[in-house]
């Protein structure tokens, strides 16, 4: 059975109002859920079954939401909406959220993002789910059931809630590249015409470093390098996996080794987590990296200084919150 | 002959065989292969080959047992909201915030966070004033059922549906001895009946029931119930009173099940046959192909000794020919909300409603008697209730009137 039209559509629109709020606070997401009432969407004098049934829907559909390839702040708005219809739906006993093994590796992947990124309101909700006992814990997404379908429905992914593959590379490509360069050298020419010794521009008018072009060719191939390393690093995990499986015995060992390589990673992309302000920490977790890389080179040049001072600035306002980041205050501040 | 043959068994053994080589012919199963995570080989149909006891474990590496799949009630602080200062304490140490943080948290992220406790709020009624398309498509929805009449039945069917599905939840065993064990993994079996009526061309008529990993085959074997079971063989036609005595569970003990490439028999009792030698040979005899099948003792083993994929066909096979297509839908551990009684498992949730083959005099009856070559009926054969059938064909003397011979009939519908 395909999901009810009527609830994709009213998953997007709250999902795409929440997305539009910026933020990963519970406290935004409910003032939207309340606004659409959207515990009514239980509402209705229908059969035990159908609620049954419309429930295991409703529950599956959000869950979908919670995975990847969705950006990190969909998956906390999806989060919240299965907290949310998992507590306001009307059957008797709770209908289950089912989670399959596959999936849960990435659950706890995302935990451990929400633990580190200190966003405590998605922690909370996630362990209060858990302790509540709102999983059912299955080996596959949906029964198997093995009928004869003529057209299996494709699941679709929401391009506006999918996490790019890589923002750098989207905005750097080859194109803009050698764009940027023509640009540098007509600038060069112009200011060589303009200058007394027309071999060489006028000092005064050197107001930017002469590497700055070679500086971001060499940032974006090693962001690529970075990007492919990670993909490479990706694929041996999981081919260690396989391997563990087969062999079975070195378990521990391999298992060690994949946690020193995930640990490497994550402390690699949580390097900053702490320093980024608060309301914009949910879209730093997958850049950081990035930006700790170009801090790091672009603080040899001068005129990198004052991106260097915004930081220290917006390090200062995070150590005063520090102690405390629970969601309400933080929004004041 | 063997008219109850599942119409599509030639098709799915040549599909059998083509997994089995596919399998690269190595052992069928309990080797490390076991500790594959469970995978689509056909997307959303079937899964690829996998133990299932392997599936439980990898989730138990996974999950803080007393928190995640413990059997104990969740905690009532966690439910309300709001927790002591116990709660608050042990939010504190899960995320590493300070106490004074996971207090505030409590009350953030409360369940009153999630609704308005306005006057007319009846989960009944949906609200004239909402925007969700959900809603607009359920009022219309119903509003459509209310103007047609063809509702009762349909009621009635899924009360009853829903009673089946739902009358063991969260049943606890009256000796503690009889609970669930903590972190059992319950599996899903769809049991298709072997009836090929014209109208279930499109949806095959199925029972679904509830086991648990750690029973034995054989248990199932012993709860399931099958019309072809209670058939009676023999003509009563002279002696009607002494026909009912041995059902065919009685007479043909012999039964397996086939899963991946092997046969598991049920050899508990001496006149057990191995019914499954036939196939075995007929396929070892001829080189057709379909690899080596393996046979083995159904007692022997547990669901969690299996080694299977969900959603893919197999078979259940008793009483000589009587097959039955089995498909293991789903496996998960068990929750709290479960029927806890073991005693209660293999737990029937589901049943097709079958329809009931009526006598033909007072049509309200089902059939108990099948006559032919009746001189009394209009038509050959001919279905009649006890009653119907002795007031028709006996004096009442009971001696036979008439000629005709008669057959005790059972209806598959005797189990709705
Ligand atoms: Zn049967
Ligand atoms: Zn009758």
């Amino acid at each position: 059975m395909g999901t009810p039209g009527g609830l994709h559509s009213d998953f997007e629109t709250l999902l795409t109002r929440f997305q539009e709020t910026d933020s990963v606070r519970f406290e935004d997401f409910t003032a939207l859920w309340r606004d659409m009432k959207f515990h009514t969407i239980f509402y209705g004098r229908t059969r035990h079954m159908e609620k049954n049934k419309f429930t295991k829907e409703a529950l599956s559909l959000a869950w979908k939401y919670f995975l990847p390839p969705y950006t990190f702040q969909i998956r906390v708005g999806a989060l919240y909406l299965m907290y949310g219809l998992y507590n306001t739906q009307l059957c008797q006993p709770k209908q289950k959220i089912r989670a399959c093994l596959k999936d849960w590796d990435e659950v706890m992947k995302f935990q451990q993002d929400l633990t580190n990124a200190q966003h405590y309101d998605a922690s909370y909700i996630l362990r209060k789910l858990r302790l509540d006992k709102a999983f059912h814990f299955t080996a596959m997404p949906k029964p198997l059931s093995y009928r004869m379908k003529k057209n299996i429905p494709r699941t679709e992914v929401t391009e506006e809630f999918k996490e790019p593959n890589d923002r750098v590379m989207k905005l750097i490509t080859a194109d803009t590249l050698e764009e940027i360069m023509n640009i540098h050298e007509h600038y060069q020419e112009m200011k060589q015409i303009i200058s007394a010794d027309k071999s060489q521009p006028d000092k005064a008018l050197s107001l930017i470093k002469d590497e700055f072009l070679v500086n971001i060719k060499n940032l974006v191939l090693e962001h690529k390098q970075w990007h492919e390393d990670k993909k490479k690093l990706f694929t041996k995990v999981k081919n260690e996996d396989d391997q563990k499986e087969k062999e079975g015995s070195s378990q521990e060992l391999e298992g060690s080794e994949r946690a020193g390589a995930l640990a490497k990673i994550k402390s690699k992309a949580y390097s900053i987590v702490t320093q980024a302000s608060k309301s914009r920490r949910h879209r730093q977790v997958k850049l950081e990296p990035l930006e700790s890389e170009l801090v790091k080179k672009l603080g040899k040049t001068p005129c990198s200084k004052r991106n260097k001072e915004k930081l220290e600035s917006e390090e200062e306002t995070s150590s005063q919150i520090k102690d405390f980041p629970a969601p309400k205050r933080k929004r004041r501040c | 002959m063997q008219t109850r043959l599942w119409r599509d068994s030639e098709l799915r053994r040549s599909d059998m065989a083509a997994d089995r080589l596919g399998d690269g012919g190595g052992g069928s199963s309990g080797d490390g292969g076991g500790f594959r995570f469970p995978e689509y080989e056909i997307p959303e149909l079937n899964t690829k080959p996998f133990l299932v006891k392997a599936l439980g474990k990898l989730w138990k590496e996974r999950l803080v047992g007393a928190r995640d799949f413990s059997l104990e009630p969740p905690a009532p602080g966690s439910l309300t909201g709001a927790g002591g200062g116990e709660e608050d304490a042990a939010v504190a140490e899960d995320l590493g915030c300070s106490l004074e943080t996971a207090t505030e948290l409590s009350l953030v992220c409360g369940l009153d966070k999630l609704k308005y406790c306005e006057e007319e709020d009846d989960p009944e009624v949906i609200p004239e004033d909402t925007n969700l398309v959900t809603l607009g498509l359920r009022k219309r929805a119903l509003e459509h059922r209310e103007e047609t009449i063809t509702v009762d039945r349909i009621c009635r069917q899924e009360t009853f549906a829903y009673e089946m599905e739902s009358h063991a939840i969260g049943k606890k065993p009256s000796n503690p001895a009889d609970l669930v064990n903590e972190g059992e993994l319950i599996l899903t079996l769809n049991i298709f009946y072997p009836v090929i009526f014209s109208k279930h061309k499109e949806r095959k008529p199925y029972q679904t029931l509830l086991v648990l990993g750690s029973q034995k085959l054989t248990e199932l074997r012993d709860s399931f119930c099958c019309a072809s079971d209670l058939q009676i063989g023999g003509e009563f036609s002279s002696t009607p009173d002494q026909a009912p005595e041995h059902t065919s569970k009685d007479l043909y003990k012999s039964a397996f099940f086939y899963f991946e490439g092997t046969f598991y028999n049920d050899r508990r009792y001496p006149e057990c046959r191995d019914l499954s030698r036939t196939i075995i040979e007929w396929s070892e005899s001829h080189d057709r192909g379909y690899g080596k099948f393996q046979s083995a003792k159904m007692e022997d083993f547990t669901f969690n000794d299996l080694y299977i994929k969900l959603g893919f066909p197999y078979l259940y096979c008793h009483q000589g020919d009587c097959e039955h297509v089995v498909i293991i839908t789903d496996i998960r551990l068990v929750h709290h909300d479960d029927c806890l009684d073991k005693t209660l498992y293999p737990l029937l949730t589901k049943k097709h409603w079958l329809w009931t083959r009526k006598c033909f005099v007072c049509k309200m009856y089902t059939a108990r008697w099948v006559t032919n070559n009746d001189c009394f009926a209009p038509e050959d054969p001919c279905f009649f209730c006890d009653v119907c059938f002795r007031m028709l064909h006996y004096d009442s003397e009971g001696n036979k009137l008439g000629e005709f011979l008669a057959y005790p009939y059972v209806d598959p519908g005797t189990f709705n």
